[in-house]
C-alpha cells in the first residue's frame, strides 16, 4: 500500500514534466491545427545551448535556465518561419512532413556542436527529499508540479482573459475571419509559436535539471511524451494537457513497478491507443469532428 | 557491378516497398505513421519461416506478406472511424507496440548447435538463407526489382480500376463517395490490408538482404521517412514515392563527403522543396501534363504518314 502511493506520488511528479511538454504542444495545436514534430528537438537546441554556456562558463542556474528557452524560442521560431509560415493555413501534411525534416536537421546540428553523447546539466535543488509520513517527496519534484499547475493556469488566462488570447481563439476558430477583422493572423501565429517554445524550454529545463544530464535522444523523448500526454488528456484543452500528463506518469510508473522498465514504453502506447480508437477525442478534448480532421481535409 | 553499389540499389528497393505502402494509404487520405510495423511484421515472419522452419524464400515472402497484410487489415477495422491526425498517432501508436513487442519476443530454436531465431531487444541474426542457397547478390537485387516491377505494373493497373479511382475518391471526399455508393468501410480495410502486405513482403526482403533484423530499425523514423518519400517524390503517381526515396538514399549516399552535414542539407532541402510544391515533384498536375504530352506525341506518330 505504501509502495503504491509511493509510486502515483512519483507518478504525479514525473507527470507534471509531460503535462509541461504537452502544454505548449497544446497551444501550437490549438491555434495551427496542426502538429509540430520539430517540437522536442527546438527543446533540444536550448538544452544545448544551456549545457554549452554550463560546461564552458560554469553558468548558474539562473542563466542555464534562460539559454534553455532563448534557444528553444529561437529554434521554435525558425522552425515556424520554415515549416509553417510558408504553407498557410491548407497543407497540414507538408508541414508536419517539413517539421519532420527540420527535426533531423536540429538534431544533427546539436550533435554537430556536441559530439559526446552525454553531457552534464547543473541540478536545480540538491539536498535529501522531504519526507511526508512514510513518503518521500523530491524538491525538484515539487518546482515540476508548481510550475506545470501554474503555468497551465497562466496559458488559461492568457487565452481567455487578454486580448492576445482573444486573438488567437478567433483565429482557432476560423482563420480568414479572424483575419477580416484585422487579427494580424501571421503575428499572432508566430506569438503563439514563440510562446509554446518558452513553455516547452521551460519544461525541457526542469526535466534535464532533475536528469541531470542531456543526451540526443532528449529530442524525440520531449516530442513523444508530449504528444501522447496532449492526446490521452484531449486536443486543444488546457487542462486536458494537464490531466493527460498527470495521468501518463502515473500510468508510467506503475506499470515499470509491476513489469519492468521495458513495459513501461509499451503500456503508454496501448493506453494512447486504446484512448484514441475509443474515445478519440481524449479524456476532456472534444469527439473528432470535423474539427479534429487535418485543415486540408476540412476544406 | 560492384558490391557497394548493388547493396545500394538493394536498400533502396527494399525501402520503396514501405514507400508505397505509405503511399497506397496517401491516396485514400489517411496519413499513416505506422507502414514500419508491418515491414517489421514481415521481416519477422520471412525470417523465422526460411531460418528456423526452413521454408523456401517464396514461401516466406508470401508467409511475410500475409502476417503484413492480415494484421493491417485488423488494425484497419478500429482505427476506421479515425481521420487525419487521429489515424496518423493511433498508427504510430500501434507501431511502436509492435516495436516494443518485438524488443520482448523471444523464440529461439538449436539449429545445428547454434541458437537461432528473435532474441528480444538483441535482434534475429542468421537468416543466412540467400547464402546457404548461393544465391548472389546481383540475383538477389534482381529479385528485388522484380518485385518492384510487378508492384509498379500491379499500382499502373489499379490507377485504372474502378478501385483505384474508388480509392481516390474516398481520399478526397469520403463522405461524398460513401453517398455515390462506394462502401467506405470496406474499401479502407482493403487498402490496409493491400499496404500492409506491401510492407510485409518489403520486410521479407530486407531480412533476407541484411540476414539480421532488430527491433529498433522499425522506429518511428523509418515510419514517418517513408511518408515523406511520397510527398517529396509526388503523390500523383506511385513513380513518385520511389523517386522520393531515389532522392533521399541516392543523395544520402552522394554527398557522404560532407558527413556530419548530411542530414541539415537534406533537411532543410526537403523542408524547403515542400514550400515549393506541397504535393510532392511529380504531383496530379505534373502527372496529368506528363500523361497529355505522351498522349499527344502517341496520336502524332499514329497519324504520321507512313
Amino acid at each position: 500500500m505504501i509502495d503504491f502511493v509511493q509510486n502515483t506520488i512519483d507518478g504525479v511528479m514525473i507527470g507534471s514534466s509531460y503535462a509541461l511538454l504537452a502544454l505548449g504542444f497544446t497551444l501550437i495545436f490549438g491555434v495551427m491545427r496542426r502538429l509540430n514534430l520539430s517540437y522536442g528537438p527546438s527543446i533540444m537546441i536550448g538544452a544545448y545551448l544551456g549545457t554549452w554556456i554550463y560546461v564552458q562558463a560554469g553558468a548558474g542556474p539562473l542563466a542555464v535556465a534562460a539559454a534553455v528557452v532563448l534557444g528553444a524560442v529561437l529554434a521554435g521560431v525558425y522552425v515556424e518561419r520554415l515549416c509553417f509560415a510558408p504553407m498557410g493555413f491548407a497543407a497540414g501534411i507538408a508541414s508536419m512532413v517539413s517539421s519532420f525534416a527540420i527535426w533531423m536537421q536540429l538534431e544533427q546540428a546539436a550533435i554537430l556542436v556536441l559530439p559526446r553523447h552525454t553531457y552534464p546539466f547543473p541540478p536545480l535543488a540538491t539536498g535529501a527529499p522531504l519526507t511526508l509520513g512514510p513518503f518521500l517527496l523530491r524538491v525538484d519534484h515539487l518546482i515540476m508540479l508548481a510550475c506545470a499547475l501554474g503555468l497551465a493556469a497562466g496559458v488559461q488566462i492568457v487565452l481567455y482573459r487578454t486580448r492576445f488570447g482573444l486573438a488567437l481563439r478567433a483565429i482557432i476558430g476560423n482563420p480568414t475571419a479572424a483575419h477580416l477583422v484585422g487579427i494580424n493572423v501571421k503575428a499572432a501565429v508566430l506569438g503563439a509559436f514563440a510562446a509554446a517554445s518558452a513553455l516547452g524550454g521551460v519544461a525541457g529545463y526542469l526535466v534535464l535539471a532533475t536528469d541531470q544530464q542531456v543526451t540526443p535522444m532528449f529530442g524525440m523523448w520531449a516530442t513523444m511524451k508530449g504528444l501522447i500526454a496532449m492526446m490521452i488528456g484531449g486536443l486543444g484543452s488546457i487542462p486536458g494537457a494537464v490531466l493527460g500528463g498527470l495521468l501518463l506518469g502515473v500510468v508510467e510508473v506503475h506499470s515499470q513497478w509491476y513489469f519492468g522498465p521495458q513495459v513501461r514504453d509499451l503500456v503508454a502506447y496501448l493506453l494512447l491507443f486504446v484512448v484514441l480508437v475509443v474515445h478519440p477525442g481524449g479524456f476532456i478534448g472534444r469527439a473528432p469532428g470535423r474539427e479534429g480532421t487535418m485543415p486540408e481535409q476540412r476544406a | 557491378m560492384d558490391d557497394y553499389l548493388i547493396g545500394v540499389l538493394s536498400n533502396i528497393g527494399v525501402i520503396s516497398f514501405v514507400a508505397l505502402s505509405a503511399y497506397l494509404l496517401l491516396l485514400t487520405g489517411e496519413i499513416s505513421f505506422g507502414q514500419q510495423a508491418f515491414f517489421a511484421i514481415g521481416a519477422y515472419s520471412a525470417g523465422i519461416a526460411t531460418a528456423m522452419w526452413s521454408w523456401p524464400l517464396s514461401a516466406a515472402l508470401v508467409f511475410g506478406a500475409a502476417t503484413g497484410g492480415a494484421s493491417a487489415a485488423l488494425v484497419g477495422l478500429p482505427t476506421l472511424r479515425l481521420h487525419g491526425l487521429y489515424f496518423a498517432i493511433a498508427t504510430l501508436a500501434f507501431a511502436e507496440m509492435v516495436r516494443l513487442l518485438f524488443e520482448l519476443f523471444q523464440y529461439q530454436v538449436l539449429i545445428d548447435g547454434e541458437l537461432v531465431g528473435p532474441n528480444g531487444a538483441d535482434g534475429f541474426r542468421g537468416i543466412r538463407y540467400i547464402f546457404q542457397n548461393d544465391i548472389s547478390a546481383l540475383q538477389f537485387m534482381g529479385l528485388i526489382y522484380a518485385l518492384l516491377a510487378a508492384t509498379l505494373v500491379g499500382f499502373l493497373l489499379l490507377e485504372r480500376s474502378v478501385l483505384g479511382v474508388s480509392f481516390r475518391m474516398i481520399g478526397e471526399d469520403s463522405v461524398l463517395a460513401q453517398l455515390q455508393g462506394i462502401a467506405v468501410a470496406r474499401h479502407k480495410v482493403l487498402a490496409a490490408g493491400l499496404a500492409g502486405a506491401l510492407a510485409g513482403i518489403g520486410g521479407g526482403l530486407y531480412a533476407h538482404l541484411t540476414t539480421y533484423v532488430e527491433p529498433r530499425v522499425f522506429d518511428v523514423m523509418l515510419g514517418v521517412l517513408s511518408l515523406a518519400y511520397g510527398l517529396i517524390g509526388g503523390l500523383g503517381t506511385a513513380l513518385g514515392p520511389l523517386l522520393g526515396v531515389l532522392i533521399d538514399i541516392g543523395l544520402l549516399e552522394s554527398i557522404r563527403a560532407l558527413a556530419g552535414y548530411r542530414m541539415i542539407i537534406f533537411g532543410g532541402l526537403v523542408a524547403l522543396l515542400l514550400i515549393v510544391r506541397p504535393r510532392g515533384l511529380l504531383d496530379e498536375r505534373v502527372v496529368h501534363h506528363l500523361g497529355r504530352l505522351w498522349h499527344r506525341a502517341w496520336t502524332h506518330m499514329r497519324m504520321a504518314p507512313r
